[in-house]
């Protein structure tokens, strides 16, 4: 059944005439950024984006958050755009009068999957966790997906190890975590290393692998690798532009 | 009540958390609401919370009962609270009125949206005139405006302590920029500050035989007679005006010399900080003032300020179109200094947005 | 020497005799509501709320503790002390105007959570204080200020069926009934249960009593009952319409 749903996603992007879907190409990279409010899923989903994109890889950004869709990617869609990443989600100017909050999903977004190259899905936080995922056809078929936690120990609810356990849990299904303790402006690279020694508890013990600390550029220093048992990776931070 | 933060801690917090933190660490009981953008998440937090705490929530059928629902629940001697913005702070007018009339101890937290009308989700400052002086009486309130997530736990706590002190209803005047955008916040369990948190009492359900130990506590909130109702509205007066000087908050700098004085409340307060340095880093001799107190508004502190500084000229920058103005000038009447403004009506306002308009008038 | 007339013990003497128009059935209400409270015995635990309109003639009526509203505003207020304080027992008063016109979505709102809490809505078929107004309740036909022609259905509807469609709304333990001043007894024991219902933490309990309003009616006593009885309870039936006790017991 798995297999047959897979083959359905392969023909019908041979249909489009694209790139195709070889076997060498399988190894494309699908991750969705799911965690709490303000943990930083935006911001590492378009760092990640960012990334994949300078290895000359196609990228696209997919727009999921529903409940929360001020402070997410709508502000930077142009932005983004221009340095080549393709963007799923509705620009600003879409969600035109249409009041309350524009809380709503772009139909292009429900068919992401379909589409070829690298795939990062911003999940919105909201009690559903990983639930969100229903609303994108075909991530049962898609066996390259990873389900991201973006966690940031200096969030109230997610402070202590015990806390970060129980939030995950809330999730539903996590493939793996990056670590993303941050205080802002007031970040020190100790508060980094405190956070990520309890997300790294917490993790252990729900057996579930920390795939990579994220340091704000800004904070480089020589040798700081070495610092993390984890794998490091320096991020820009474009979020704090993006409210509205 | 035990402690809910401990040691105090550094949290990376959006604005409407903070609240729900803040009314969390204040004693708050429960909290009445109904949806509207941008307070959701005050909601969204406090039912994530409350079950831990052994608080209560409920979200009611729209403003009017939040409002109402309030209002009964603090007569019965329970911190208890509300948030809103925009539309909804309309209709809360109604509840606010009684808890003004009947000196109900009632908090709400205002996060500003862009009026009139629905306008716009995001952010203004033009829920001032409203949150200041909406509904049918005098204006016998207290608003805080605050201008970041510090100032919104810190002064929800003072919101509660001074409600339940002085029994007049407390607003703190945020807006969708405070609500949604995401900074550090301190953390901390009041004590730990040394604020004694006020203890609440009921107003009814007193407890005690009525008729043996106790007369019944009959509440009133409408006269029959216009002497009644004046005798009531001049103690109130009074009593609001007695208390003012212990009420009063402001912020000030660089206002002992000075050509041009910025005035500013809110989120705004913030750019035109920024802007007021980069003036004189220019040589351009700024001052800066913010009233955090709308109500009672600090005016005898803002005309000291004009007084000492020499300031020629005041600039009002607000993200609304003239709401605070009119407010400052009717405190300040009397006074000769020439006043400019920077209108902005539910758009936000950066410190270049003043700078230019510093410099266009000098 | 006259004797003093048999009061409750929970009225509040000093506000006697009450301000209520001659012919009028509040007092009725009130008397019947006095003494459940008496045989309950919770006069010291009660919080009496009162709506805007001729309702709020009562709001020092008994020797307990009570709240001024506003018009249409006493289910919210109700509900907010009953969620704060669940041990007091909260018993809302109202007229048709702030039951079912103004005050229509707490109402319908607080039912459906099964807020426990007892509301009493006085239908007396215009809005008194104001000067006989229209009300939701009026009935067709009838004139009042603003239906000088008689109340045409065809413009305004019809009367508005409120332990009707209460009791559909409600749900499980939920206590509805319709009662008249010109049935005592009933009237009492409805009030009894819907208060009982309250203190048993059953659910919602909803109490509407048809009434009389000669003022406005512009009648004779007469005149006023046959109002009552004849026009009145023909278009508004008496009697229990949801129980948590299933009819008749209790």
């Amino acid at each position: 059944m798995k297999s047959r749903s897979f083959n359905k996603g392969f023909i019908y992007i041979i249909h489009r005439g694209g790139v195709g879907f070889t076997a060498k190409h399988t190894a494309r990279v699908i991750e969705a950024f799911i965690g709490e409010y303000a943990s930083g899923k935006s911001e590492l989903a378009i760092n990640r984006a960012l990334e994949l994109k300078s290895q000359g890889r196609r990228v696209t950004l997919v727009d999921l958050d529903t409940v929360e869709p001020f402070y997410t990617l709508r502000p930077l869609k142009s932005k983004l755009e221009s340095m080549g990443i393709q963007m799923i989600g509705f620009s600003q100017a879409d969600s035109f009068g249409l009041g309350e909050t524009g809380a709503m999903l772009d139909p292009r977004a429900r068919w992401a999957l379909m589409n070829e190259g690298d795939i990062l899905l911003d999940i919105g936080y909201g009690v559903h966790g990983a639930q969100a995922l229903n609303l994108v056809e075909g991530v049962d078929q898609t066996p390259e997906l990873k389900v991201m936690a973006v966690i940031n120990q200096s969030r109230p609810m997610t402070s202590t190890t015990r806390d970060i356990q129980d939030y995950l849990l809330s999730l539903g299904r996590v493939d793996g975590i990056i670590s993303n303790t941050h205080l802002g402006d007031e970040t020190t690279i100790e508060i980094i290393e405190q956070g990520n020694h309890i997300i790294m508890e917490a993790a252990a013990a729900l057996d579930i692998p920390v795939y990579y600390v994220a340091i704000d550029k800004k904070l480089q220093t020589e040798g700081l690798e070495n610092r993390f048992p984890v794998p490091v990776k320096y991020i820009n931070r474009f979020m704090p532009n993006a409210i509205w | 009540m035990g402690k809910i933060i401990g040691e105090p801690k550094k949290a990376f917090i959006t604005g409407n958390e903070a609240v729900a933190w803040a009314c969390l660490v204040s004693g708050a009981e429960i909290m009445f609401g109904y949806p509207i953008t941008p307070q959701n998440e005050v909601m969204h937090y406090w039912t994530r919370l409350a079950p831990k705490y052994d608080r209560r929530f409920l979200q009611t059928e729209d403003e009017l009962s939040a409002g109402f629902t309030t209002c009964g629940a603090v007569q019965s001697g329970v911190k208890a609270f509300t948030a809103t913005a925009g539309p909804g702070n309309v209709l809360m007018q109604e509840p606010f009125g009684m808890a003004e009339a009947m000196r109900l101890p009632l908090v709400a937290m205002i996060q500003q949206r862009g009026g009139p009308s629905s306008g716009t989700v995001i952010y203004s400052q033009q829920e001032v005139t409203l949150t200041t002086f909406g509904g049918n009486g005098e204006g016998h309130r207290i608003v805080y405006s605050t201008s970041g997530h510090q100032e919104i736990y810190d002064y929800l706590i003072k919101a509660f302590n001074v409600a339940w002190k002085y029994r007049f209803p407390v607003f703190v005047l945020g807006d969708g920029y405070q609500a949604k955008m995401r900074e550090p916040l301190e953390m901390y369990d009041p004590e730990d500050h040394g604020i004694e948190l006020v203890k609440p009492y009921p107003l009814i359900g007193l407890g005690g035989k009525i008729g043996e130990e106790r007369e019944p506590s009959h509440l009133c909130n409408i006269y029959s007679m216009e002497e009644e109702l004046y005798d009531v509205v001049m103690k109130m007066a009074a009593e609001y005006e007695a208390i003012t000087p212990q009420l009063m908050e402001w912020e000030e700098e660089f206002c002992e010399d000075a050509d041009i004085l910025i005035v500013s409340h809110g989120v705004v307060a913030r750019a035109a900080y920024d802007a007021v340095k980069a003036l004189r880093s220019q040589g351009i001799k700024a001052a800066y003032f913010r009233p955090i107190s709308l109500r009672p508004f600090p005016a005898q502190q803002l005309r000291d300020a004009i007084a000492k500084s020499g300031a020629k000229k005041m600039l009002v920058a607000e993200s609304a179109y003239g709401q605070f103005e009119r407010l400052l000038k009717q405190e300040i009447y009397g006074e000769t200094i020439k006043i400019e403004h920077l209108f902005m009506p539910g758009v936000g306002i950066i410190d270049y947005d003043v700078i230019e308009k510093v410099k266009s008038i000098l | 020497m006259m004797a003093a007339p048999a009061v409750p013990k929970s009225w509040y003497l000093p506000s006697k005799p009450h301000k209520f128009c001659p012919g009028c059935g509040h007092g009725i209400v009130l008397k019947a509501l006095g003494e459940v409270i008496d045989e309950l015995d919770i006069q010291n635990d009660t919080i009496f709320g009162c709506d805007i309109g001729c309702s709020l003639l009562s709001w020092d009526f008994f020797n307990c503790d009570s709240t001024q509203t506003h018009h249409g505003r006493t289910t919210p207020v109700m509900v907010g002390i009953k969620r704060a304080r669940p041990e007091l027992v909260c018993i809302g008063y109202m007229g048709d105007g702030g039951g079912y016109s103004i005050g229509s979505q707490h109402l319908l709102n607080s039912a459906v959570r099964n807020e426990k809490i007892t509301l009493i809505l006085v239908n007396n078929t215009n809005y008194g204080m104001t000067g006989g107004q229209m009300a939701p309740t009026t009935l067709p036909g009838q004139k009042t200020e603003t239906s000088p022609f008689g109340r045409d259905p065809q413009l305004t509807g019809y009367p508005t069926m409120g332990p009707e469609f209460l009791a559909e709304l409600t749900s499980e333990g939920a206590f509805i009934a319709r009662a008249t001043v010109s049935k005592y007894r009933q009237l009492k024991k409805h009030l009894k249960n819907a208060i009982i219902n309250q203190m048993e933490g059953n659910g919602f309990s909803f109490v509407e009593v048809l009434s009389t309003c000669p003022t406005n009616w512009k009648t004779n006593a007469q005149q006023t009952w046959a109002f009552l009885e004849d026009q009145m309870e023909k278009q508004f039936p008496v009697g229990e319409f949801k129980s948590p006790w299933g009819k008749g017991v209790k």
